[in-house]
């Protein structure tokens, strides 16, 4: 093996692969999933109460209910179109403050309360939202309430959907770069037949191959980087984060290797991928949903590398903590490699013929 | 000698070879056969329930709470009308609120922790399984998430009605409960002693009736489960994109286009033929899996078969472009996913409340999607879909045509 012809290729790839659809794709998914998850997926398994204000009159009501912790509040112009809101279910409920409204209840006259409910707001919400209305109520009359309420915290609070769709979202950076890009970007230069002249140069099979693992090493470490730091997940412990997301680049981009050395043309490529799929995916699913028993996901191989990225950087541990997995994610890492090395030589033959 | 060959036959034939090409595509083959058999998979394993409830635990129970103060209350010279006004405020028959009832605050306590585990079995009925104890979960019975609970005094009510002031409940809450469930139940308990201690709302609010907007779900709402309904089979038309593109962009890049030129067949039986063969594949697969996940009604039925018709070809025409403007695999797999990745949006936007944002309604997959929704989760017919079934064929019409025109260009330039 060549290093000079080696980081010759890889400059090469560098340069062509930017214009490569694949390479977008590895560059703007994560991204996407980012902002699809998180933003849309979020609210949805997370939904919180939404309240729409009408407030004619300076209410200290609307302070005080965008202050509360937990409610969505949207502030309208006019009556009508709050009302059109709650019926279309935009809001669960709708509040109507007119003028003078304050002074009315400070002054004990019990005005007539405007408040819709959307016919399709769930029953929490409705009572969530009705209490905290009335308790506000309450407080600008300047009413002391009976009770004392004390409030106790119980139990160690779970991690939030945001933080266990992380590493899914790495888990995408990862395949996309590592797996798919050098895969294709073999596969490609098979099928255009540049692959068959570069080997009528000095360079070697192992060159290539070398050359396209360090395309996805490099392309993958910076997107999980990337992914990690949009999802809030780089803590103070970086430097050991950076080692585990090499480590996860390494593999994914020795199994891109194989399956690119494996397939002899884009549809089978597309092909492998899409039926390993699930298997890839497997032990990701065991974050989303904790109370799955957990040993299962040790079987998969892509679990030793996301397993480590969830301690150290979502949880941020140590490295102490999963030495023992990093020393897997190595040890398949270089049985992918032997096997890259051996699947060459078929790939060679493959060429030769074409 | 020349023998006339009708264009039906010439249609027909080429059909022939786009399904005989259709068999041999093992990726989409195989593709094809994953979407109809996850499909209704993903489906049944969707909450076909909605869990709208709120779970409010309580220590000690309202009966001992009443049974406890009935006569300190009368002692205290509450009058029977107070006693009964108290009892009426029955907090056990609460529509969307389930109450848990605990007989000391340290067992409501390890419900809310998560030791003691709390069961509703199909009757209604709460059971409590003390899992650090070994004891087994009830078969049958879903579990019931209690996240916040009351501790109130035993003598509360007497002390209220007496008018005391500054008793202290303590509420109990989950590290993990939303902020606003933990702000709402400390308001509730505050409410209660207000109401209890008979001070009037600083209020008057309207009549329930005029409160409720829309048609009242309450206890009714639309599953995620029914809400998938209408997104499967969106998913299922546009999953044909990529394989009609395939076929599609097989033939430009290896040029077999020109040599079915070469024959009696014109570029319009070849545009026909694909067009045929795209819409009918897509169509019958969503049929398949209608058929598999339900969702037809006698009024919907005509309804849900016409836009997966239209469905079936726009997506066809998708693939049209997509097909034509695709250099190699690759590329056209990007171009696939570059026009079907933002087509998705309008199926994830009826997953959430509210009505969906002006632009999404702009998209041409809308239109789609919205009959679907009105059709198969609220069995809506021809009246409700008729407005978005119009604005599908205009988009239709326009993502069809330029389908057509670019495979045309495409063919013509090879």
């Amino acid at each position: 093996m060549s290093p000079r012809l080696t980081a010759t290729i890889l400059k090469k790839d560098f340069a062509s692969g930017t214009r490569s659809p694949v390479f977008l794709w590895a560059l703007v998914l994560p991204l996407a999933i980012t902002l699809v998850l998180q933003v849309a997926f979020g609210s949805l398994f997370q939904p919180k109460p939404r309240l729409g204000i009408v407030d004619h009159g300076s209410s200290q009501v609307v302070r005080a209910v965008q202050a509360a912790d937990g409610i969505r509040v949207r502030v309208f112009e006019d009556p009508e179109a709050l009302r059109e809101a709650v019926e279309a279910n935009d809001v669960d409920a709708g509040l109507v403050l007119p003028r003078g409204f304050d002074e009315a209840v400070k002054a004990g006259a019990r005005p007539t309360l405007t408040f819709w409910m959307s016919g399709e707001s769930y029953a929490a919400n409705r009572i969530v939202l009705a209490v905290t209305t009335i308790d506000l109520l309450r407080t600008l009359q300047g009413a002391r309430p009976p009770v004392e309420v004390r409030v106790e915290s119980v139990g160690e609070a779970g991690l939030p959907i945001s933080v266990r769709l992380v590493p899914l979202i790495v888990f995408y950076a990862l395949v996309m770069a590592g797996l798919f890009v050098p895969s294709s970007s073999l596969v490609e230069e098979k099928e255009q037949g540049t692959l068959k002249a570069l080997l009528v140069t000095p360079a070697r099979t192992t060159d290539v191959l070398v050359a396209k693992w360090t395309l996805g090493v490099v392309l993958a470490s910076a997107m999980s980087v990337v992914t990690l730091v949009l999802n809030r997940a780089l803590g103070s412990n970086w430097p050991e984060v950076l080692v585990v997301v090499a480590v996860a680049a390494m593999l994914t981009s020795a199994l891109g290797i194989v399956v690119g050395a494996l397939a002899s043309d884009s549809q089978m490529l597309f092909g492998i991928v899409k039926g390993s799929g699930i298997f890839l995916f497997a032990p990701v699913a065991f974050y989303l949903f904790p109370d799955w028993p957990q040993w299962i996901a040790r079987l998969f191989p892509l679990y030793w590398i996301i397993d480590p990225i969830w301690r150290v950087a979502v949880l941020g541990g140590h490295l102490s903590e999963v030495a023992s997995e990093i020393g897997v994610a190595l040890g398949i890492t270089v049985a992918l490699g032997a096997l890259a090395r051996s699947l060459s030589k078929r790939m060679q033959l493959q060429i030769a013929t074409r | 000698m020349r023998r006339t060959v009708s264009r039906v036959a010439i249609v027909f034939a080429l059909l022939k070879k786009e399904l005989v090409a259709y068999a041999r595509d093992t990726v989409y083959l195989a593709l094809t056969l994953v979407v109809l058999i996850a499909a209704p998979l993903l489906f049944r394993a969707m909450p076909d329930r909605v869990d709208e409830e709120l779970v409010l635990a309580i220590c000690p129970p309202v009966e001992r709470l009443l049974e406890g103060s009935t006569e300190a209350l009368r002692a205290l010279g509450a009058s029977e009308a107070d006693i009964a006004r108290i009892r009426q405020a029955d907090l056990t028959n609460q529509k969307g609120l389930l109450l848990v009832e605990f007989d000391d605050a340290a067992k409501m306590r390890a419900a809310i922790e998560g030791s003691l585990e709390v069961w509703r079995a199909s009757d209604g009925t709460l059971v409590f399984v003390d899992t650090t104890a070994g004891e087994k979960r009830p078969r049958g019975a879903e579990r019931v998430d209690v996240q916040v609970g009351v501790a109130f005094p035993e003598r509360f009510l007497a002390d209220l009605v007496a008018g005391a002031r500054g008793i202290e409940v303590t509420v109990y809450t989950h590290a993990s409960a939303p902020p606003e469930l933990r702000q709402a139940v400390t308001s509730f308990v505050r409410e209660a002693a207000f109401e209890i201690a008979g001070d009037e709302l600083p209020v008057r609010f309207p009549d329930e009736k005029d409160v409720v907007l829309g048609t009242d779900r309450l206890g009714d709402q639309v599953s995620l489960r029914e809400k998938m309904r209408p997104m499967l089979l969106f998913v299922v038309l546009m999953m044909e994109t990529f394989s009609m593109a395939s076929l599609v962009s097989t033939e430009v890049l290896e040029r077999t286009v020109t040599a079915v030129l070469v024959t009696p067949a014109k570029v319009s039986d070849f545009i026909a033929a694909k067009t045929i063969f795209g819409t009918l594949v897509s169509f019958t697969q969503a049929l398949i899996v209608l058929a598999l996940i339900g969702g037809l009604t006698a009024s919907s039925w005509s309804v849900v078969l016409a836009v997966l018709a239209i469905g079936a070809v726009m997506f066809t025409g998708i693939a049209l472009i997509v097909g034509a403007a695709g250099k190699d695999f690759i590329g056209q797999l990007f171009y696939a996913m570059l026009f079907t990745v933002p087509l998705l949006i309008p199926a994830f936007a009826v997953l959430f409340p509210g009505s969906v944002a002006p632009w999404v309604r702009v998209l041409p997959t809308f239109p789609i999607i919205d009959v679907l929704v009105k059709a198969t989760v609220y069995g809506g017919g021809w009246r409700e879909a008729a407005g978005s079934l119009v604005y599908a064929l205009a988009w239709l019409a326009v993502l069809f045509g330029a389908g057509v025109v670019a495979l045309r260009r495409k063919v013509a330039s090879l």
